[in-house]
């Protein structure tokens, strides 16, 4: 058996039905293993390497599983490294395979040699250059328990071409185990800092839950969920913490934040303990977390240590997997009585006006967001890309028991269509919708490619303001609207371009057209791509 | 204030600039840094000085306990350490300072390991605070070049 061979039996170990990818000559005998091995995993060929990452990342988001991607070296690689750099950010479990130039030629600058490790050094949760044959199995199998543990997080291995032809000594036994004595995630959380945290919350008369992305990375969102039921312990989550608990749940306070609801902030500002679940407190969801910490007491409960206390100080710590710990807070001893603080968080979400005019002009992004949401399916995929499209569907998207997909972390453009991929063949049956804005959707447009190859049933709305709209209401607000470089204007032709790809097309110019037409959109059984039609003066705040 | 690191890491490579990529990126100060084999030959051990306010001190034994190539950190404690730094300085003299010179060494330990007719070549092992104080006075005579170690630190307990 060789190297190349071995790599597939390590996947096969794993798990891993579906890799995403682009060949290349440095991972070419690694190909010919999936070759050999196409009735078990199935490749899927994208169109460039960053949508490998991101498909991998979809995947791996939906099927709860790591996400494999595998690209060829120099160029391929580095192509795939914003990709590693999202899922980084946003904790998404993920093995990156990268071929290498030969071992023999390694630091000489030879035809497409790049140093991945170098180059993803703060990218990565660990990186591997595979120096020996026989480390394969014991390399793969650490490759997936470190991305898929603790603090989840994408893993590279990067592997050189002579290694993947050189025959391994023995057979090859999967290791069962795993002992990596610098590496030993903590899920129990410690038992004395659960009681302080059971104390704390017995004396807080207005407690509120702050989720993120890691409850439904942890899985965690039923225990959460019920932890919040029967207590019941109002909750506000950040972007990437939508859909721990559907939107209309009497308990559920909104997103907070810069782009979040005001009375989900008004809840966080007037509650007397915060207790903050697998987020990380960056700037986009707590502005000003100084003056957080002087008006209210904090327990911060993450499986990354160092989360506790990087932005926000001094908490009531508690490390540990959310699942874990909410399946023993359900049965803690707790009595605490908030009828009076949910009537007063009642209050605030009836008073709080939203001061936003949207134009008149062509479709309300508002009402697209809220319509499109209310027609899909109960437990529907809503993939949001960056942007304008992005706040606005975190803001209006009314969550059922579905899931919503996007990066709150690194906020990469072009992430939603690779990524709605990676979900599709996780979810094969599952609704999915794509929603981008024009720019994101030219960043991965590359990507109908794939879709049309692979005859993927997938639903791609365009929101289209002729501008790379974010950036243009920045030019706006700080600028005084000197809009510079962020015209899009009319292209592409999207009529023409679905055509191209065989994709249905579908469009809407304006609000009393829109039912009808997502109507259509979504009843078509043919990959479909839809251009809804806003005015560029609309703006996110 | 200071933080002072002992770290035991897995001896293989990358890990040095894993570590030290750590503290440029994330912008914390290295002071000093002092790598070593330990008994094992597959372990090394790492002296990091850094100084920083609490949380930054914090965040750091954090943040070099999540690299799974890092086995152990321990923060120690500057009073309750064994702490030392070798030096290597190249000072100048002349006739009428030459005693002096030597009688300075004298007092502070140092070993005057090299004599040419214009420098001395000194080594001084030391606390790092005795060493900032020996190239103080040093200082007057000329100093040509200075090597420092960096700090290795053990604690007592």
């Amino acid at each position: 058996m060789n190297g190349a061979e071995a790599m597939v039996r390590c996947l096969l170990e794993e798990g891993v039905t579906t890799i995403f990818g682009i060949p290349g000559v440095a991972i070419a005998p690694f190909y010919e293993a999936l070759y050999q091995n196409q009735d078990k995993i199935r490749h899927v060929l994208v169109r460039q390497e960053q949508a490998a990452g991101h498909a991998a990342s979809g995947f791996a988001r939906i099927s709860g599983r790591p996400g494999v991607c595998v690209t060829s070296s120099g160029p391929g690689a580095t192509n795939l490294i914003t990709a590693l750099a999202t899922a980084y950010a946003d904790s998404i479990p993920m093995v990156a395979i990268t071929g290498q130039v030969a071992s023999t030629l390694l630091g000489r600058d030879v035809f497409q040699e790049a140093d991945m490790r170098g180059a993803t050094e703060s990218f990565v949760k660990y990186s591997y250059l595979v120096k020996n044959v026989n480390d394969i199995p014991r390399i793969f199998r650490e490759a997936f328990y470190i991305a898929d543990t603790g603090r989840k997080g994408p893993v590279l291995i990067d592997i050189p071409c002579d290694i993947q032809k050189m025959s391994l000594k023995r057979d090859l036994v999967y290791p069962d185990e795993v002992d990596i004595r610098g590496y030993k995630p903590n899920t129990k959380g410690n038992r004395q800092q659960m009681e302080k945290v059971i104390a704390a919350i017995n004396k807080a008369e207005k407690p509120l839950i702050c989720v993120g992305g890691g409850v439904l990375l942890g899985q965690a969102q039923a225990e959460v969920r019920g932890f919040c039921e029967k207590f019941r312990i109002p909750l506000v989550s950040t972007m990437m913490g939508i859909g721990v608990m559907p939107k209309k749940h009497p308990l559920n306070f909104g997103m907070l934040g810069n782009n979040g609801k005001p009375y989900a902030n008004t809840a966080v500002s007037n509650s007397d303990l915060l207790i903050i679940v697998g987020a990380r407190v960056a700037d986009r969801a707590v502005p000003k977390p100084d003056e957080l910490e002087r008006k209210v007491s904090i327990i911060h409960i993450d499986i990354d240590s160092a989360e506790i206390g990087k932005n926000l100080g001094p908490t009531l710590p508690l490390v540990g997997d959310a699942k874990e710990i909410f399946a023993n807070l359900q049965n803690a001893d707790i009595r605490v009585d908030t009828s009076a603080w949910l009537a007063e968080l009642e209050e605030f979400k009836k008073n709080t006006v939203d001061h936003r005019v949207f134009s008149d002009r062509l479709v309300n992004p508002k009402y697209f967001v809220r319509t499109l949401s209310e027609k899909m399916d109960e437990d529907g995929i809503y993939v949001a890309d960056v942007g304008q499209n992005q706040l606005w569907s975190a803001d209006n998207y009314v969550m059922k028991e579905g899931r919503f997909l996007t990066t709150g972390g690194m906020g990469t453009m072009g992430y939603s269509i690779p990524a709605s991929i990676g979900a599709r063949f996780a979810a094969p049956e599952r609704q999915i919708v794509t929603v981008c804005g024009d720019g994101a959707f030219q960043m991965s447009m590359y990507e109908l490619g794939t879709i049309a190859v692979c005859r993927l049933m997938m639903k791609i709305i365009v929101v289209k303001n002729r501008y790379l709209g974010l950036v243009r209401e920045h030019q706006e607000k700080v600028y005084d609207g000197h809009y510079f470089g962020t015209q899009l204007e009319d292209y592409p032709k999207y009529r023409e371009l679905a055509a191209a790809y065989d994709m249905s097309f579908f469009e809407a110019w304006n609000n009393e057209e829109l039912p009808e037409a997502l109507d259509a959109f979504l009843a078509s059984d043919h990959a479909s791509l839809m251009v809804v039609n806003v005015d560029s003066a609309n703006n996110t705040k | 204030m200071k933080g002072i690191f002992s770290v035991l890491v897995e001896n293989k490579d990358g890990v040095l600039s894993a570590v030290s990529g750590l503290f440029a990126r994330r912008g914390y100060n290295i002071d000093s840094l002092a790598v070593g084999e330990t008994d094992k030959h597959d372990v090394s051990s790492m002296t990091i000085v850094s100084t920083g306010d609490e949380r930054t001190i914090d965040q750091i034994e954090k943040q070099l306990n999540k690299k799974p190539d890092i086995i152990k950190v321990r923060r120690l404690e500057e009073a309750k350490v064994v702490a030392l730094e070798m030096m290597l300085i190249k000072v100048s003299y002349s006739t009428t300072n030459r005693a002096p010179l030597i009688e300075l060494c004298s007092v502070m330990g140092a070993k005057i390991m090299h004599v040419s007719p214009k420098y001395m070549i000194i080594e001084l092992e030391k606390d790092p605070e005795s060493l900032d104080e020996f190239v103080m006075l040093c200082k007057p005579f000329g100093i040509l070049e200075l090597q420092r170690t960096g700090t290795i630190a053990m604690a007592k307990k």
